[in-house]
Parts: C-alpha cells; sequence; structure tokens
C-alpha cells in the first residue's frame, strides 16, 4: 500500500528515466525479497534524485524490511526534511525509532499518522499509558482478535493499574484503598492470612467502603473458613441489599455449611436482584435438591443449560440433572443426561496441545 | 427466689453441657515400648512414593485377648536412584515391626521373633491388610509394597513364614491399601489388592516448576488392581481379569468392602486419586461390573473428579445400609455417599457437615466408630497433605494438620476435640478396643515420624463387641451383616489407608443395658440373640445348617 502510493508520487514529481529504471528494480527485487539487492537500487535513486523524499522513503522502508532499523532512520528523516508532511515517512520512521528503543521520539511521528496501534505501543513504551491505553483500545475496536494488540493492551491496562496504585500506596499509605489494594495484591498471591489482615484493616478505618466486606469473605472462602466467610458476606450484604453477587456469595456460603434453607432464601434473592445468572441458578438448585425439593432444582438446573448450554457449569448441571433423576426412578433421563456431561467433559479434557509437564 | 434459683441451674446445666462437649475423647501419648519410627527418606528426586507410605495393623496375632500392632515401614532411597532400583532394609531401621501388647498395655517389639525381619530389600513399604486366609484361627498378614508383596503365614505359635511364592500372591508395581473378603462367599478370604499407578524412580519427575515438588497423579499412567481368589489349599489364583476387576484401570489408593445392594455378595469400593471412584458390583458369578458413575458414587456433587485416597463403607445414619465416605484433598470436601437402599447413592457432603469440616484438609486414613457409645458412629480422619511445601505454594493449606475428630449427631457430624494440639502428616489409621474397655481406639502413622496412639477416654456409656465365629462362612465371619439395636456393621477389616483394623465388631450402646443381635452370615445364614447384656465381648458362633 505504502509502496503503490510512493510510486504514484514520484510519477507525478517526475523523476529522471535512469532513477525511476532504479526505483522499478528496487520494487522488483523487494518483491522477491531480496532486500540488499532493492537497498543498493533504491540507494542509486536518492543519488540520483536527492531532493525527491520518495527515494529516501523507500530506500528507509527496504531497510526496515531488511531489519536493518538502524539504517532505516536516516534516510526517512532525510525525506522528512524534504517534505515534513510526508505521512508514510512518519510512520515508517516511527517503526524505526520504536524498534531502536527511542520510543518518546517513535510518538511524535506515530501522532502523524493513522496508526493507533503503532502509536498506541509507542506510547505504552514511552511510559505514556492513559494515552497507550486509549489508543490501543481504538485500534482492538478494528481489531478486536489480535493476539498483539490484546497483549499490549492488557500490558498497558495493568501497567497503569498498576501505576495507579502504586501512587496510592506512596502518598497514602494508610488510607483504607491502600489497604484493599495491598489486600487484593495478596489474595491473588494465595497469600490469604496477609490478605485477610489488610482487608481487616480497610474495613476498620473506612466499613462503609462497599465490596470491601465481600472481598474479605472471599479470602475466607478461598480457604474454606464458610463461618467467617458468612459472616462478611452477610456484613456486605447488609450495608448493600441490592448487591446480587454478595447475596450469591452468602448463599454459597451458608450451602458450604449444610444450612440448606437459608442458602437457599439468600440465592432466590440473589435471583431476584439479577435474573438468570448461571452461577446462581446452579447453587440454587443445588440447595433446592438438598431441601427436597426436586422440581425447582430441576428448573433451576434446566435453565443454567438453557443459557449455558456447552460450558462447565452446563456439564455440573447435566450431571445435577442425572442424579436427581436417578433418584426419581426416571432412567432414560438420567442416562441422557449422564451421557451429555460426559459428552462435555470430553470436550473439555480433549488435549488440544502438549500434554502439561 | 425461684426464678432465680431456676436461672442460676440452667446456666450451670448450659456451663456443664458445653464442657462435656469440649472434652477430649482422647489420651494421646506414645505407648510405652512402641518405639517405631517410619522411615520413608525423602529425597531432593521427590519420588511420590516417599509420601504415601504409612500402614498400621491392629490385631491379635496370638490370641491372648490383647490387640497387638503392626506397623509397616517404608525403606532407604537414595539420592537419585539407581537401576535396577534397590531399598536396603537390611538395617533395623527400616524393618515392619510387630509389637506385642502386655497386660499392662505397654508394647514389647517381637519382630525378630515372630519371623518378620525380613522386609525385603526390593521393597518400599505401603500397607497392610489382616485376614485368617486359612481358616485356622490366626490372623495372616498381607503387606503391599511399591515393589513385591508378602504374605505371611501366621503359624499360632508367635511366628509367621513367608509363604508368598507359594501362595502366589506377590503382586507387582506398586500396591498400595488391601483386604480380605469373601467375594464368592466360599468360607475362604480371598485378597484384593489396590495398586496406584504405573511408576517407578526411574521415570519419576518433579512437578510445581519453581516449588519443585511431587507430581500429581495425573502426570503417570494409570494400572489395574489385583483380584486374587484363595484356593484353599495355601494358594491363590490371579482372576483379575476373568473377574472384570482388571477391565477398569484407575489410580487406587484405598479399599473399602461392603453388600451396597443388599445381594448377599460383597462389593468393592475404590478411592482412585484425580479420577472418578470405582463401585464394583459382585454379580455374585465370581465376576463385577464397575457402576460407579450410574450408581452416583463416582464423582461430587458437582461432577468433578475427586482425589479419593482413604474410604470406608460403612452405615453412618443408621438405616441399615452401608454408606460411604472418601477422603480427599483440600477444595474437594470429603466425599459422603449415602446409600439410598435401591442400588443408588446421593452425595450428602454437605448435609453431612464435611463441607465445613474437611474442604481444607487432605485425608488419608479413616474410620467410622462410636467413640462415645452413643449409637452413632463417629468419624475419624488421619489428616496432612501430600506436599511437604505446601504452605509456600499456598499458605493457607498445611502440611501438617490436626487428625479429624467429628461426633456423629443422628447424621450429621460435629467437629469435636480429639485431644491433640500438634499437627503431623499423617498417614494410616487403625481402630480398635486396645485395652478393651468398651471404647474404640485409634492408632495413626506419621509419615517419616512415631505412630500415635489415641485411647479412648470418653464417656461411659454401655457398649457390645462381637467377634464372629465362621462355620459355613469364613472363619471371622469378614462380609457378615450385623445389627445391634438398630445399628449396622459389616464386617471387615479393610478400609482406611493402608491399614488394617480390630477383626471385632464394636457397638455403642447408649444407656441401653441389653441388646438384640441379628446377623446374616455370609453364608446366607440368619440368626437373632435377643437380650444380650450389655458391657461384654461376646463371641458368636455361625449355626450349623439345618
Amino acid at each position: 500500500m505504502i509502496w503503490a502510493v510512493l510510486c504514484f508520487l514520484l510519477a507525478f514529481q517526475g523523476p529522471s528515466s535512469e532513477a525511476l529504471r532504479h526505483m522499478q528494480a528496487g520494487t522488483e527485487a523487494e518483491k522477491k525479497r531480496q532486500f540488499s539487492v532493492a537497498i543498493t537500487e533504491f540507494r542509486e535513486v536518492t543519488r540520483l534524485e536527492p531532493t525527491v523524499p520518495d527515494g529516501f522513503v523507500r530506500l528507509g522502508q527496504a531497510f526496515l524490511e531488511n531489519h536493518d532499523f538502524g539504517a532505516a532512520i536516516p534516510p526517512l528523516k532525510q525525506a522528512l526534511k524534504l517534505s515534513p508532511e510526508l505521512s508514510a515517512a512518519h510512520q515508517l520512521l516511527g517503526y524505526a525509532l520504536l524498534a531502536q528503543g527511542y520510543a518518546a521520539e517513535a510518538v511524535s511521528h506515530l501522532q502523524k499518522t493513522d496508526d493507533k496501534a503503532a502509536l498506541g505501543i509507542a506510547q505504552l513504551e514511552a511510559g505514556q499509558l492513559p494515552d497507550a491505553v486509549v489508543n490501543l483500545q481504538a485500534a482492538l475496536a478494528n481489531r478486536p482478535n489480535d493476539p498483539d494488540l490484546l497483549y499490549y493492551f492488557g500490558r498497558a491496562s495493568g501497567l497503569l493499574s498498576k501505576q495507579s496504585i502504586d501512587t496510592l500506596l506512596a502518598n497514602y499509605p494508610d488510607s483504607a484503598r491502600a489497604h484493599q489494594a495491598m489486600a487484593e495484591n495478596y489474595y491473588v498471591l494465595r497469600q490469604m492470612p496477609q490478605a485477610e489482615r489488610e482487608f481487616q484493616e480497610a474495613i476498620r478505618l473506612r466499613p462503609d467502603t462497599p465490596r470491601l466486606h465481600l472481598e474479605l469473605g472471599l479470602v475466607y472462602a478461598g480457604s474454606s473458613q464458610w463461618s467467617k466467610a458468612e459472616e462478611a458476606f452477610r456484613a456486605e450484604t447488609k450495608m448493600q441489599p441490592g448487591n446480587a453477587e454478595a447475596a450469591y456469595q452468602l448463599g454459597n456460603a451458608l450451602l458450604q455449611q449444610g444450612m440448606m434453607r437459608e442458602a437457599r432464601a439468600e440465592l432466590k434473592r440473589a435471583d431476584t436482584l439479577q435474573p438468570e445468572m448461571p452461577e446462581t441458578l446452579y447453587s440454587l438448585g443445588k440447595a433446592a435438591s438438598l431441601e427436597g425439593d426436586a422440581a425447582s432444582a430441576e428448573k433451576a438446573w434446566m435453565k443454567v443449560i438453557e443459557i449455558e448450554k456447552t460450558s462447565d457449569l452446563a456439564a455440573k448441571a447435566h450431571f445435577a440433572l442425572a442424579g436427581l433423576y436417578r433418584k426419581q426412578g426416571k432412567m432414560e433421563d438420567a442416562q441422557r443426561e449422564m451421557t451429555e456431561f460426559q459428552r462435555l467433559q470430553d470436550t473439555a479434557t480433549r488435549p488440544e496441545g502438549p500434554q502439561k509437564q | 427466689m425461684h426464678w432465680l434459683r431456676w436461672r442460676c441451674c440452667s446456666g450451670l446445666l448450659a456451663l456443664a453441657s458445653v464442657v462435656t462437649s469440649s472434652m477430649p475423647i482422647f489420651e494421646v501419648s506414645l505407648s510405652r515400648g512402641l518405639d517405631f519410627t517410619h522411615r520413608n527418606s525423602p529425597t531432593p528426586q521427590k519420588y511420590l512414593i516417599e509420601t504415601m507410605g504409612g500402614g498400621v495393623a491392629l490385631l491379635d496375632y496370638n490370641n491372648d485377648g490383647l490387640l497387638d500392632i503392626f506397623l509397616v515401614n517404608s525403606g532407604r532411597l537414595t539420592s537419585p536412584m539407581q537401576t535396577p532400583e534397590t531399598f536396603d532394609r537390611h538395617d533395623p531401621l527400616y524393618w515392619n515391626r510387630l509389637y506385642r501388647q502386655n497386660r499392662d498395655g505397654s508394647f514389647t517389639d517381637v519382630t525378630a521373633a515372630a519371623g518378620l525381619s525380613n522386609a525385603g530389600d526390593g521393597n518400599y513399604g505401603m500397607g497392610v491388610a489382616v485376614g485368617d486366609y486359612d481358616n485356622d484361627g490366626y490372623p495372616d498378614l498381607y503387606v503391599t509394597s511399591y515393589g513385591k508383596n508378602v504374605l505371611y503365614h501366621n503359624n499360632g505359635d508367635g511366628t509367621f513364614t513367608d509363604v508368598t511364592a507359594k501362595a502366589g500372591v506377590a503382586g507387582v508395581g506398586w500396591s498400595v491399601s488391601a483386604g480380605f473378603f469373601d467375594y464368592d462367599n466360599d468360607g475362604k478370604l480371598d485378597l484384593f489388592v489396590a495398586r496406584y499407578m504405573e511408576w517407578d524412580t526411574k521415570h519419576s519427575k518433579t512437578c510445581g516448576g519453581e516449588w519443585h515438588t511431587y507430581c500429581p497423579p495425573e502426570e503417570f499412567p494409570a494400572t489395574t488392581n489385583i483380584l486374587y481368589h484363595n484356593n484353599g489349599d495355601g494358594t491363590f489364583t490371579d482372576v483379575s481379569q476373568r473377574s472384570g476387576i482388571a477391565a477398569k484401570k484407575g489410580r487406587a489408593l484405598g479399599v473399602a468392602f461392603a453388600d451396597y445392594d443388599d445381594d448377599g455378595f460383597t462389593d468393592i469400593f475404590v478411592a482412585n486419586d484425580g479420577m472418578q471412584q470405582y463401585l464394583f458390583h459382585n454379580n455374585g458369578n465370581g465376576t463385577f461390573t464397575e457402576r460407579g458413575l450410574e450408581a452416583g458414587a463416582a464423582l461430587s456433587e458437582d461432577g468433578r473428579r475427586l482425589s479419593g485416597m482413604g474410604v470406608v463403607f460403612q452405615d453412618y445414619d443408621n438405616d441399615g445400609r452401608p454408606d460411604i465416605i472418601v477422603t480427599e484433598l483440600p477444595r474437594e470436601i470429603y466425599g459422603v455417599y449415602h446409600n439410598e437402599g435401591n442400588g443408588l447413592f446421593t452425595y450428602r457432603s454437605l448435609e453431612a457437615g464435611l463441607g465445613v469440616l474437611s474442604s481444607g484438609s487432605s485425608g488419608w486414613g479413616v474410620g467410622l466408630e462410636d467413640f462415645d457409645n452413643d449409637g452413632w458412629k463417629d468419624l475419624f480422619v488421619a489428616q496432612g497433605h501430600v506436599l511437604d511445601n505446601v504452605e509456600q505454594i499456598d499458605p493457607s493449606l498445611h502440611y501438617q494438620e490436626l487428625p479429624l475428630l467429628a461426633i456423629n449427631q443422628r447424621g450429621r457430624f460435629q467437629k469435636a476435640d480429639a485431644g491433640v494440639s500438634s499437627p503431623w502428616a499423617a498417614r494410616g489409621a487403625a481402630f480398635g478396643d486396645l485395652n478393651n474397655d468398651g471404647r474404640e481406639d485409634v492408632v495413626m502413622t506419621v509419615l517419616g515420624g512415631h505412630p500415635q496412639v489415641f485411647l479412648n477416654r470418653g464417656p461411659k456409656q454401655h457398649w457390645l463387641v462381637v467377634t464372629l465365629r465362621g462355620t459355613s462362612s469364613n472363619r471371622d465371619g469378614l462380609g457378615a451383616r450385623v445389627r445391634v439395636n438398630g445399628q449396622t456393621r459389616f464386617a471387615t477389616t479393610a478400609g482406611s489407608y493402608l491399614s488394617a483394623s480390630d477383626k471385632r465388631l464394636h457397638f455403642g450402646l447408649g444407656s441401653a443395658e441389653t441388646a438384640k443381635i441379628e446377623i446374616a452370615w455370609p453364608s446366607g445364614i440368619h440368626q437373632t440373640l435377643n437380650d444380650v447384656h450389655a458391657d461384654q465381648f461376646l463371641e458368636v458362633r455361625e449355626p450349623e445348617r439345618p
């Protein structure tokens, strides 16, 4: 694309026939991926037409394709000296500078192009994180499944998040939010005692902060301390009676403790607050089944399958239904559900690559 | 005034009740003379066998009325192991040990005198099974290993003879739990050997990246279990193939027996690690069909695979049907499979209270015994994680744990004080009344450590201990279903993990001073005894066929 534009420009500016011949020879060599030949030809173009920027652009591009990024920079800079607004030169120079580690300089050139992806990457490398996130997000809107973009966007977002947290910790180390942030880190690292300590400190400082009790409850749940988890989830539901997640977690903690009736009531509340959540429906089915209400359990699990179809949760619902039907003596139905469960399990466990070591 | 007095007394009663329930049932000590140390020889290579051993058996090998203790040692590992593998067990430090119980409750090491010091250089010891395979009235020992298993015949004079070669039960590979039972009701005890996986030190590896730890079972191929049929002449025939047992490969660690569908033939439950559990239904014609999935006893409630390790196959809710409890790794919850009576099981871990009691623990040896003699079987689990560095990987888990003692409150278990404060990396557990006081005791093994004896000092309530004396059935009546005042036990020495328990059947009677005993013998004979006095050790002889 870039090369077609340049050929057009070159023809329009009327270079000598000898320069045009070298230009064509260079282009042919490039097509054959004979980059050193192309470089020689384009260098000849710049010698013959030292005031026309296009030869320098092609030369820079050939260096780039030959992965000789440092060598690409002088001809591209020369092209911009001759024609400061030449977008293709800005773009290629941006790439070359970025590849050589001059991210901040690359940003200034890439800003003059429409290449949001390259600009976002350059900004990420230059530490301009908020701008990087914006540009990478814009690029992702056009190429949502690009693994490179997904990677850079994830990295930029993560670093931005870390930057904010670092600022928080440095400037307000004794704030509730600082303790919350540290607690969340410990939780991710599964260092539950430390996570518990930090969450408790955050709660002590600002007990009315939403989600603090919920997250503390998750710490307890993660280390199977169900009665403490219940207490924390209960505190969250008291503070945020409209929070479906808190209601679900409380229901689940009650379920783990074998308190079926209370669990079911709380899960029903979660389902009312946020209907059609598969996790809630699955647990609701479980609580109903444990209470002996087979019809409600069946209804909840059927709903899970309707929503999820092939997920792990759907497999669990099929398995649960098989057990329920078996108990009711509906052996054909049980067998059907078990077959479906096994099919989903097989799909989930089918190896996709080399086995883990 | 009266109202105040009522308040005062009511408060005291409440306090008394709390104190009673929080009193430890067990007194835990290292019994005199029991100087055993389990040697597992951990290496930087993290050979899986290092973390799995520790069998224990409670048996009265000399028929003096006192339970003796047999402890399986593991062996010496080199770092790394050379090929061919050898485990030097000449050094007495690595012997298995037999401790005879003396009248004063102390123990004497009689290993050498009993002829049990030949632990075998090629073997790294694992577990033990006990059964009188030749019906001579003396319990025999079968010791499992990574390597060759050994059958010791009890000569009846305080000595044992290694009869493995003659009996043809050496097995190969990595055997773990084993048990004697009579699958064809011919009056002779057969032998089931659970095997873990296809593994050897040459093909061992470490896992966990920087944590450098033991690998999960999925890293190694599954293997088959072995069923030996007792020919009645001192020899056994490997019937694994023709019985259908070898049709299913698994990663077995525990095995337990009971007749779950009341068809008169003993079935087998195999606790598999990291995969579905196996319920081998005895077809009554010498073959078995694996029915775990269709019976609802193969996976968790959510259809997840379990890390099955130990297992007990007894009736926990006094409905007369044998239920299954499987011990597992943390985050899995010990599996309670309730027997519904129609060949089906339902997963009832949460209702049974084990969601709270077990989801952070790793369980191995397990038993359902009525420790407080109230007529409901309580739960004891030997606990401790597989990985010796698990705290580094997940600080919320622990390599060493306290054992779990959970009192059965009409089918729901509640944690109780086991009387210990130091955690261990426990493995095996065997159950029986060591001091014949009518209260069930426990011997628990510790990986690389000393065994712990849990002497029951629980409440004084009435009890009955039944010893079965088979005539048409096998001599110890293994496989019999015994009902006493509404409680049911299935006669077995197998179950738990790597361990064998007292063959006598213990029943707590609460306040009842008499009992009605109903026995369904493996021969098919039914026997009822009425108005049996409580608080006695009673031998019941199987009636002759009319």
